[in-house]
């Protein structure tokens, strides 16, 4: 296939933190909202003059400083984060705002807190802490408005004057339905039997849209599908096996780009910074406030391993079923980062309950930068794709 | 009085008996030996159990 | 062979087996005073293995086979114990062992596989182990039962190796090994079906960890295969924050009602402000032994608190009346013991503050603190619980904040009112505990399974070099001895008593103990 256009620009913007969008933003006089984890509402971190990136710490390599603060056995990612803040790589940051989600990572965020990563020399910024919903009911929804109006629109008004009217947050969710909406139509193509687009492209695309000022990016986002919708695949569908890619936190380029390497096409993705359910596009009506509304659909369409109500842990692995059928995968990947609690739960019961459905399930754990173990990933990712491959020709597929 | 004694005397001895055993029992830890010796047989016994054992 | 504390060297009884050679010789007084306990022991025992349906029990169910050792749990607990400490323990350990047998005897009385009696197992609804009872305080036509606290939480006490059969059996399925040994055995019990089904309903809680919070999907959807409905009662997590109480508070309403609707019983606040009353009760004796123990001269610490501060608070919860009595027993003795500047050793050398998540598989190694090294372990995270006095007068004003004291109590269950709520409770208060009982030096648990308290290391480190106080890391994996055993916990008490402070022991014969393949 023909590159597309914008692609180097994403994977270039991917290579830091800082990226250069994040520069410019800042320098348009926006604020930098900083945040680690789905559960909190993305439109609400993008009102009017503010603008939001989810932290990651590509490239990363020594672990020294985050180890000795929260020894080897808390999750990568949540080190990483901390190691790249004791470094100074997010001072772009005007706040972090996070959920008392998973341990590790509101560990992370108070270690950053108390060992004053990110604040100096800046007499604004905050640290603020969420309590979210546990389980999808009302009681759920009036605690998550409460908590987002304390924890993220509060401090946005007090410290930087952010105006946070019902119309404000009306507007940040129609930008934000713009910027899903587009990528939506983008994944579509993936369901295609040859498909125009690689999971490792659309994977790109959708990461740039969590780590960089959505309005800086959203005219090459219109150029990529409108170039998709003439795009040519190759002649030749050479992917041995369509899979749905689900888990935790990937951020790293590298990681779809190894499982497509090994014959196994990512025709979905449904984990933290994928497309499922993070760019599930907000449906509002005037009857209702508007917080309220974005909070029930982010308590609703949460996938979260940590809700923990009956109805949303058999809700999660129909979702990943349904996925896997849309997008006519052959088999599921479950994916945990190493030491992940929650993943490493819902890894396993998903896998068993997909299996119970039909579907050949690998089920690995890995290290954040899939480089430090991309050697064991590629044997198991190329070992499943393989086992596919031989399921089918025992039931005579073509 | 002679057979008040007699019971006297045999439930005094009982109780010293009771003591004696009980208290060599405790003393030289002879139930928890027991016990272990039991351990493995029930063990075993347990690896023999079906179970409807799934997720 | 001696009545004198501390003349025994307490090394000598292990052996390379299961258990040990013999018991001690405490003098005539407190030998005899043990020596009656364990009858009163076998007693309780013998009373409740008679039962068929608990004899076919203990062939059912394989974590069954631990409770064969639990005399021996006794005995390591009263190492080297005499007077007020020993008669303490015994107070303590002699409850909860009745206490368990109880739990047992109506798990098995209601267990279709077992006793199979329906109509009693209408009136049961299950809790967690981890869990704080508080939702059940005014149901006193119910039974709150937990399977995970006979089959999973005791038997570690009592038989070191108990989990690990159900650790590996989950990781069969798939899950992670660095997952948190205690959530994972749990889950372990649940799919090997070695769990009693018995209940009308569930009430499931987020108690400590993400882990323990994930294990409850799997245990969930047991309940549901055999039947049995469940509420997830979620409590937050930032349980400082005024503004999460509302929730809390909701989710008590919420769960009240879900077992109100299940069991057809009512609410009845008559029993609910006996059972508040009696928690307060227990809050005050709890305060007054931590007070002494900020003196010279502490009485109730050690497993002496631990152990029974989980029980009482936790399980118990105001329930039952008995544990009001032990609570002034306990204290009558303590005050005793205090008023007489009695001493557990014949040296106390260190005053401690146990920190973090204990090791189950070696609670003794509190007195194993003291008897070998004469470290004082004055207070432990587990023990430093809610001390708010909660509303005791039924009016209708309290009856509304009842709801927020059953909430602010499950959010305040044990441990996890420190492993969640931010780091405050966590590291800072630490800190504050340290000054208030005059300790110089912090026994910190590094549980390598327990996220919470490993993010925080080196924030515990900083500040202990900050405030000049001794940080001795313990690792360990709860559950799992495999991983640390308990000569590798005591190897890094050792090394550091003998490399830092140089000193040496008081019980020599302690500080290496062939233990590996004890209960």
């Amino acid at each position: 296939m023909k590159d597309l256009k914008h692609l180097l620009y994403f994977e270039n913007l991917l290579l830091d933190a800082n990226n250069e969008l994040i520069t410019k933003a800042k320098k348009d006089g926006n604020i930098c909202v900083a945040y680690t984890c789905e559960n909190v509402p993305e439109p609400l971190l993008n009102l009017g003059g503010c603008f939001s990136v989810r932290l990651r710490a590509p490239r990363s390599g020594s672990m020294e400083m985050s180890t000795y603060y929260m020894t080897s056995l808390l999750c990568e990612y949540s080190r990483a984060l901390l190691e790249r803040a004791l470094e100074g790589g997010f001072n772009f940051a005007d706040c972090v705002i996070t959920p008392d989600g998973c341990t590790m990572m509101n560990r992370c965020i108070e270690n950053m807190d108390l060992l004053n990563t990110m604040n100096q020399g800046k007499d604004k910024f905050f640290y603020e802490y969420m309590e979210i919903p546990m389980k999808a009911d009302d009681n759920g929804l009036n605690l998550y408005v409460l908590q987002c109006k304390n924890h993220i629109l509060e401090p946005l008004a007090k410290n930087y004057g952010v105006d946070i009217s019902d119309t404000a947050l009306r507007q940040a969710v129609a930008e934000h339905n713009r910027m899903c909406e587009l990528i939506r139509a983008i994944g579509e193509f993936r369901k295609e039997e040859n498909p125009r687009i690689t999971g490792y492209e659309f994977h790109i695309l959708t990461l740039a849209t969590y780590v960089c000022p959505a309005y800086l990016i959203i005219d090459k986002l219109e150029a990529t599908l409108k170039e998709l919708q003439t795009r040519k695949p190759d002649k030749e569908n050479n992917w041995r096996a369509r899979v749905v890619l689900v888990g935790s936190e990937v951020d790293d380029m590298d990681y779809v780009k190894l499982i497509e390497e090994c014959g196994a096409y990512v025709c979905a993705d449904r984990f933290c910074l994928g497309s499922y359910p993070g760019r599930e596009p907000i449906e509002m009506n005037d009857d209702e406030d508007a917080l309220t509304q974005i909070c029930r659909h982010y308590m609703n369409y949460g996938q979260c391993p940590r809700y923990m109500n009956t109805d949303k842990i058999k809700e999660r692995k129909r979702y990943v079923k349904k996925l896997a059928e849309e997008y006519n995968a052959d088999g599921i990947i479950y994916e945990q980062i190493k030491f992940c609690d929650p993943w490493a739960y819902e890894k396993m019961m998903g896998g068993v309950s997909m299996e119970g459905y039909g579907y050949p399930v690998l089920t690995v754990d890995r290290p954040y930068a899939i480089s430090s173990g991309a050697g064991q990933m590629r044997t198991r990712v190329q070992a499943f794709v393989e086992s596919i491959e031989i399921k089918k020709i025992q039931r005579g597929d073509k | 009085m002679g057979k008040c004694k007699k019971i006297l005397i045999g439930s005094a001895a009982a109780a010293a008996g009771f003591v004696g055993v009980t208290f060599t029992v405790y003393f030289f830890n002879l139930d928890m030996k027991l016990t272990a010796a039991m351990e493995p047989l029930m063990l075993k016994w347990y690896d023999h159990l079906e179970k409807d054992t799934f997720i | 062979m001696t009545k004198k504390i501390g003349a025994d060297n307490l090394g000598r009884f292990y052996t390379e087996g299961k258990v040990r050679n013999r018991r001690e010789w405490r003098g005539f007084k407190d030998t005899a005073y043990d020596y009656t306990r364990w009858l009163g022991i076998m007693f309780t025992l013998g009373k409740f293995i008679v039962k068929p349906r608990n004899i076919k029990g203990m062939f059912r169910y394989r974590w069954m086979s631990n409770y064969l050792a639990v005399p021996m749990m006794v005995d390591r607990h009263t190492q080297g114990l005499r007077d007020e400490y020993l008669r303490m323990c015994h107070v303590e350990q002699d409850l909860i062992i009745q206490d368990v047998a109880k739990l047992l005897d109506n798990l098995f009385r209601g267990d279709k596989r077992l006793g199979n009696d329906e109509e009693f197992s209408k009136k049961v609804v299950l809790v967690d182990e981890n869990e704080m009872t508080a939702v059940m305080m005014g149901f006193p036509t119910l039974k709150c039962l937990s399977r995970e606290t006979p089959s999973t939480y005791v038997p570690v006490l009592l038989n070191q190796h108990s989990m690990e059969y159900y650790i590996d059996k989950i990781e069969e399925f798939g899950m992670a090994p660095d997952v948190c040994p205690m959530p994972a055995a749990e889950a372990g019990v649940s799919v090997d079906g070695d769990a009693p089904i018995v209940g009308a309903c569930a009430i499931q809680c987020n108690t400590t960890c993400d882990g323990s919070l994930l294990s409850n999907g799997i245990i969930g959807k047991r309940l549901e295969a055999e039947g049995i409905p469940t509420f997830q009662l979620a409590a937050p997590l930032r349980h400082r924050e005024e503004d999460v109480q509302e929730y809390a508070a909701q989710e008590i309403r919420n769960a009240i009602a879900f077992i109100e609707e299940h069991t057809g019983e009512k609410w009845d606040w008559k029993t609910y402000f006996e059972c508040a009353r009696r928690v307060n009760y227990a809050t005050k004796c709890r305060q007054e032994w931590l007070d002494m123990n900020r003196t010279d001269y502490p009485q109730v610490f050690g497993s002496n608190l631990a152990l029974y501060t989980e029980t009482n608070y936790m399980a118990i919860c105001g329930k039952i009346e008995a544990f009001e009595k032990a609570d002034r027993k306990l204290t009558k003795l303590a005050e005793q013991a205090f008023e007489a500047k009695r001493m557990a050793v014949p040296e106390y050398r260190h005053r401690a503050i146990v920190w973090g998540v204990q090791s189950h598989f070696y609670f003794d190694f509190l007195l194993w603190l003291l008897n070998c090294w004469g470290i004082v372990p004055l207070t432990d995270m587990l023990s430093m619980v809610s001390t708010k006095m909660i509303a005791e007068e039924d009016t209708p004003q309290n009856r509304e904040q009842a709801y927020y004291d059953m909430a602010w109590l499950t959010e305040n269950m044990i441990m996890r009112n420190r492993t969640h709520g931010g780091y405050k409770v966590l590291l800072d208060e630490l800190w504050e505990f340290v000054d208030q009982f005059n300790a110089d030096m912090v026994i910190l648990w590094e549980h390598t399974s327990c996220k919470a308290l490993d993010g925080m290391h080196g924030l515990f480190e900083d500040r202990a070099r900050e405030k000049g106080v001794h940080l001795v890391w313990v690792c360990h994996d709860l559950f799992d001895p495999r991983v640390v055993s308990r000569q590798g916990v005591r190897d890094q008490i050792n090394s550091y008593m003998r490399t830092v402070f140089n000193e040496e022991p008081l019980d020599p014969t302690l500080e290496v103990l062939p233990d590996g393949n004890s209960w």
